[in-house]
This record gives structure tokens, sequence and C-alpha cells, in this order.
């Protein structure tokens, strides 16, 4: 075929720009580990990829979520055991409170007493990150309100809070809530920490009982009612703190879930795009190679022609 | 019989010939950059011959013409695709910048949430409802799902904005390639005119006003599919979708632009009016595109932004704000262009209506549901998820302008081919000319040769009386 002038010098520019080209993209790929830059590289991959990046995301956001979860229930776990020891203290006086105790030592039991009550208010009205524990869904406000007479007596311990648990997702249409309520009266739901009208628990109401009957003397009344009201609220107390326990538990598996979930979208991810880097740098060197051979051939041989030997 | 001065004669006219041999060499030099000259060559005849005691003796050589190797075949077959190159251009330029203006680069080494796309705006969005869902009354949670919703939002409405650029710098461009388009007509017109006085008055080939006319042709192909032929005197005549534009000398028509609705320019005949159905070259790529993947993608996002409005604020509007507040939207706006967070929440993030209940501030059962959208497969969007629906966009797109590059890189082969082949025939080769101006110095010198050996003969003759 006649070879004119200018059509070797195309064909060298040609071939030049498409090893160019060739070494850019592989270059590309060699820096930053990927096979695919955007859409149009492989537009099945790139959709795949961008799915599965959304399912990482949800993933991440699921451990953000029982991370949370597990703070709560920490700070939540941490009270119900401060609280446990009161009534740990709180049953000890009651069975030390029988007929062989004097009226004077009835009444230091009776000051401790109180003081155990202002301590279990304090508790239960316990905040979290600005939020109230124990107060259902009202959590801006304290869940217990307490009312003194004028001798600065505790009266009452009224809850003022709600029922309601909010839940939270911690895996995909799988929730879980690990708030309790302080109170609950309705026979349904979830058990109350301090009251619950399943449990027969109410311990503020039970605590100022027990206290008055100290004051009043009435080791009768404390034999008959208290001892066994103050063992209801121990019990219901041992089982919320029980359901935390396994609560905790199951978050941890949540997450130990959601973390190898994670690994493994992470390693699809790779899968789809990333660029098998032997392979990559094997064929940038090939590349190099022939754009050098080709300059040089080229380079040699556009300078000679008839001319030069005329 | 031919005689000394007969021989005379005939050395003076093979001068005149390898002279203009060389001329025709030093042309085919000169040009040899030139990529629209073909290479000319002189065609050189014997002279009529005379009666001679002998028989018939030849009187020598002559030039006769100066012929141009090309190919019309080859060359029409090139016209056809710079049509195609042109077309596919247009579309690979404009999805380039619609690809650029989505901004999903995948980066593997970044963080998670610091993408630079959509999706990850998207995926952004529902990690803060869940984030506030957790804790409904943690304002700094709400300041931030205020942020991330921001975030989305004028994302959105940048690539709205640069969507719509392109398209109106794509109609720009079409006024521009059908102005360019009838210069070009109007130039061929003109060669035309000059080509059949040149071949008509002095008689011979116009070599070098066809080859102007030649690349004129290509550059309008490129631009717009034309169907040219060649008239009996010599004109070239040419015609879009069966209409006459040009006819000889005359400009019978020209090309137009005009509103189809909504400021999208189309083509039309200026003269006669008639819309014009192209089917290849530059105009007809930016049609295309324009009407075609582009105009698909916006109506998409427009879709993707409008099912976001609607499912956030259907659920939002139900929901109670920490003060016990109700009924506010999330998002304003109806489509990608407008959709903006609603700017009370802006300037007071305890307003967002994250509670199932008025009064509680830790229910989130509202949040709980706005959060679930990201899994929600929505029915107007072919039942995916918001997702999924703006990940297959991107495919979408990308799959477009995949398929354009390949068929661009496959028209790229048959167009070189085609150029290399005409270059094969037409293309000034430097050696044949070297060798070329050789053979005519060395004829040249031998008719000088010729001239001063008739002139000896001639003096031997007249010294003979003395």
């Amino acid at each position: 075929m006649r070879v004119s002038t200018n059509s070797f010098s195309n064909q060298f520019l040609d071939q030049v720009r498409s090893l160019t080209e060739r070494q850019n993209r592989l270059q590309m790929q060699a820096a930053t580990g990927q096979r695919i830059q955007t859409a149009d590289d492989d537009p099945a991959a790139m959709q795949r990829v961008l799915d599965l990046q959304t399912e990482g995301a949800g993933i991440a956001q699921f451990q953000k979520n029982i991370s949370t979860l597990m703070e709560k229930a920490t700070a939540s776990y941490s009270a119900m055991t401060g609280l446990k020891k009161i009534s740990d203290r709180v049953g000890e006086l009651a069975t030390l409170a029988d007929g062989t105790r004097s009226p004077d030592e009835l009444k230091i039991y009776a000051t401790e007493v109180g003081q155990l009550i202002e301590q279990a208010t304090q508790l239960v009205n316990g905040k979290h990150n600005g939020d109230y524990l124990f107060g259902g869904t009202k959590t801006d406000q304290p869940p217990f309100v307490t009312t003194k007479d004028a001798n600065g007596l505790v009266t009452g311990v009224a809850y003022q809070g709600n029922t309601d648990a909010p839940d939270v997702e911690i895996a995909e249409g799988s929730f879980l809530s690990v708030q309790m309520p302080g109170a609950n009266v309705s026979g349904a739901g979830t058990r109350g920490l301090m009251a619950d009208s399943r449990t027969g628990a109410d311990f503020f109401a039970h605590m100022i009982q027990f206290r008055d009957h100290l004051l009043a003397g009435d080791t009768v009344s404390i034999a008959a009612t208290d001892r066994a009201a103050l063992g209801k609220d121990e019990d219901n107390l041992l089982l919320q703190i029980g359901t935390s326990g396994a609560m905790q538990s199951r978050l941890e598996a949540a997450q130990s879930i959601a973390t190898s979930r994670g690994d493994s979208v992470n390693g699809l991810v790779s899968k789809e795009a990333s660029a098998d880097l032997a392979q990559t740098l094997l064929e940038l060197n090939q590349t190099q190679t022939a754009y050098q051979a080709a300059l040089q051939s080229g380079a040699s041989m556009m300078q000679l022609s008839l001319m030069t030997y005329l | 019989m031919l005689g000394l001065f007969g021989v005379l004669n005939l050395g003076t006219r093979s001068l005149a010939t390898q002279r203009a041999g060389v001329e025709v060499a030093g042309q085919n030099l000169a040009n040899v950059n030139n990529p629209a000259y073909a290479r000319q060559r002189l065609a050189i005849e014997t002279s009529l011959s005379v009666s001679s005691p002998y028989g018939p003796q030849g009187t020598g050589a002559d030039a006769v013409a100066i012929q141009q190797i090309r190919n019309g075949f080859v060359d029409q077959q090139i016209n056809g695709e710079l049509s195609v190159g042109g077309y596919l251009g247009a579309q690979q330029d404009a999805l380039n910048y619609a690809q650029a203006s989505l901004g999903e680069v995948l980066d593997l080494n970044g963080e998670a949430g610091d993408g630079t796309g959509l999706s990850t705006d998207l995926n952004n969005l529902f990690a803060a409802f869940q984030s506030v869902s957790t804790s409904p009354g943690s304002l700094t949670e709400r300041q931030l799902l205020v942020a991330k919703a921001e975030d989305l939002a004028s994302h959105l409405n940048q690539v709205d904005q640069r969507l719509s650029n392109l398209n109106t710098s794509l109609n720009q461009s079409l006024e521009s390639d059908v102005a360019g388009a009838n210069e070009l007509l109007a130039a061929i017109a003109d060669l035309n005119d000059l080509i059949i006085n040149t071949e008509n008055s002095a008689g011979g080939a116009a070599n070098d006003l066809r080859d102007l006319r030649q690349s004129k042709l290509e550059e309008l192909s490129k631009l717009v599919k034309v169907d040219a032929s060649e008239s009996a005197s010599g004109g070239l005549n040419i015609s879009v979708n069966g209409n006459t534009l040009v006819s000889d000398k005359n400009v019978l028509d020209t090309l137009q632009t005009y509103d189809a609705g909504g400021g999208q320019m189309l083509v039309r005949t200026a003269t006669s009016g008639t819309p014009l159905a192209l089917s290849g070259g530059h105009i007809q790529g930016v049609i295309d595109v324009r009407d075609g993947t582009l105009a698909t993608m916006r109506d998409q996002m427009d879709t993707l932004a409008a099912t976001l409005i609607s499912e956030v604020n259907a659920a939002h509007s139900g929901g109670f704000a920490l003060n016990g507040a109700t009924g506010a939207a999330f998002f304003t706006g109806t489509d990608a262009a407008s959709i903006q967070v609603n700017s009370a929440l802006v300037n007071d993030p305890s307003l967002l209506q994250i509670s199932g209940t008025a009064g509680n501030a830790g229910d989130n059962q509202v949040g709980l549901i706005l959060a679930q959208l990201a899994e929600k497969k929505i029915p107007t969007l072919n039942n995916q998820t918001l997702n999924q629906n703006y990940s297959s966009t991107v495919a979408q797109l990308g799959q477009a302008l995949n398929s354009v590059n390949e068929r661009a890189a496959d028209q790229q082969v048959v167009g070189t081919m085609l150029m290399k082949q005409r270059a094969s025939l037409s293309g000034v080769s430097i050696d044949e000319e070297m060798s070329d101006l050789m053979k005519f110095q060395t004829a040249f010198q031998a008719s000088a040769r010729l001239i001063t050996t008739v002139d000896e003969m001639l003096e031997t003759l007249v010294n003979m009386k003395r």
C-alpha cells in the first residue's frame, strides 16, 4: 500500500495518543486503587457499589445507635445498682426494726429511711446526655416529684412521667428500647422501675409507709406489711436489673453482628471497585515500554527521507 | 519530415513540458502539509505525428492536463463518517458534563460520609434521622439533621442549575452551528460559481478549487449530514432531507433554528419552514442528547426531589415539636430547583416534629418513620427506595455515556481507516516528489542537450559554404 509522507506521521501520532491515554488511565487506577472512578467506567458495577455504600452507611448508623443505647443502658444500670443498695439497706432495717428495739432506735432508723428516700429520688431523677432516664418519653422533666410536709418530711413521691418506651432501630426492622418508666400502674407495657401494678411494687410509697411506722414505733405493722411490701420492691428491682443486663448483652451481640456485616459490605465494595494492583502495575509497565519504543522508532523514522541523500 | 528546425521546435516544447513537470512536483511539495490537498500529476501525451518518407514520425510530447488523484467514493464515505463523528462528539461532550455535574466520583480511600455525590447526601440525611430518633431531645442532633438536610437540598439545587445551564449552552451551540452551516453553504455556492466559470472558460479541471470545496463540504458534514451530488456543469448540489439548499451557484435555502416550546430549539429550512429531522452531524447530536438522555435525567432528578419532599413532609407534618407545635413541613418547594429546608426549622431545630405525641420530648415515633423512609419502596419511583432510584439514574447516565464512548471509538477506527485510504491514494509523498523532480530535471537537461546538438548541426550546415 502506498504510504504518503503525512500518513506515517499521523499514524505515529495516533499510536502515541492511544498509548498516552492508556497510560493515564492505568496510572489513575494505580494511584486510587480503584478500577472504577465514574459511572461510565462500569455503570452496572457503579450502581451496585452505590447501593452497597448506602447499605454500609445504614449499618454504620445502626452501630452508632447501638453505642448510644449502650451508654444509656449503662447509665440506667448504675442507677439501678444504686437503688438496689438502698433496697438492701431498707430491707435490713425492716428486719432489724422488731419488738426488741426502743422507740428512739426506731426513730433513728426512720431518719435513715428518710435519707434513703431522698437518695432514691435523686438516683431515679438522674439524667443522661440532658435527658431524664426514668420518665418514659417525658424526658424533659424530672420523673418523680416530692411533696414534703411542714417539718420537711417527704409525704409523697409522685410519678409525672409516662409509660412509653421509645424504640430505637438497631438493625433493619429490628427495634429495641432500653428505657424503663419510673412507674407503670396500667398493667401493660414495660415494667415500672419503682412501681408496677403487676409485681405489686411501689418502692417510694412503701418506704414512706415504713418510715411512718418507724416514727410511730409500730413494729407490728412493720412485720405484718412493710417487710413483705419491701420484698416485692426488691424483687421488682432485681427483675429490672436482670432485664437491663440481658438488654446490654443483646446490644453487644447486635454490635458485633453489625461490625461483621459492615466488614462484609466493605469486602463486596472492594470486590466490585478495587483494581488488581499487581495487574495494573504490570500493564502500566508494558504500556510505558510500548510508549518508549513507539517514540524512539517514530523519531528515527521521521527524520529520514530521500532528501537526506540527495 | 521534421527537419532540423522541426527538431529544434521539438526540443523547445520538450523543455516546456519538463519544466511544467517540475512545476507540478513543486506544487505537490508545497502542499505536502495541506490536509485538504490531493496530489496532482502532469499528463504528458505524444504530439501529433507528421508524415515522412519513412512513415509517420513523432513530433515530441506535450503536457495536456494536470490531473488530480482523488477517489470520489472514498470522499463520500469520509463525509458520512464525519457526520457520525460529529453526532457522537456532541453527545460525548454533553454527557460528560452531565456526569460531572452529578459529582458521583468513587473514592474508596475516603471516609464513608465524606463523598461528594448526592448518594452520600441522601445517606447522611437518613443517618441524621436515625440519630435524632435515638436522642430526640438533643438539640445538637437536631441541628446536625437540619444541616444535612440543607446540604442535600442545596446539592439538588446545584445539580439542577448545572443541568439547566447545560441545556442553555446546548441551545446556544445549536444557534452557532446553524450559523456556521449557513456560512459553509454560501462558501460552497461561491466555489461552485468559480469552478463552473474556470472549467467552462479556460478548460481543464479546477483542481485546487475542488480541493477547497471538498474541505468545506467535510466541515459542513461534521455539522449536518447532507446529500451532495455533482451536476453536469461541475457544481455541487447540496440537499438535506430532500430539501435542496445549494444548486450550482445559488443558495436556494438555508437552515434556521426555531423555538419548539420552552426555549428548546429545533432546526428547519428558512424559506419553506419545514422542520428537519436530521440523521447525523453535530446539530442533530446536540438535539438528540438534549431531548433524550438529558431531559430524562432532569425529569428523574425532579421526580426524586418531589418524592423526597412529599414523603418526608407527609411523615413530618403529623409529628410534634418539642413545644408541641405540629403541621409544619420539613421541606419547601416542589422539585430539584426549588427544594429547600423549611426556614423555621433552620432557625429553630427544636421545632422539628419528631415526637408522635404532643408534650413527650423523648418520643421518637415520627423520627422512626422518617428514618425508615430510607428502606421504603415507593410506588412513584417504580417501587424502588430513594437511594436505589438515584443510583439507577446514575447508572443509566453512565451507561449512555459508556455506549456513546464505545460507538465513538468504533467510529474513530473506521474514520482513521478511511483517512488512511485517502492519504494512500491522494497524499503527497516527499520521496516520490523528489524522485519526480530529479526525473524532470534530467529530462530537461537532456532536452537542452538536444537543442545544443541541433544548434551545432545547423552551424555545421551553414559553414559548409564559406
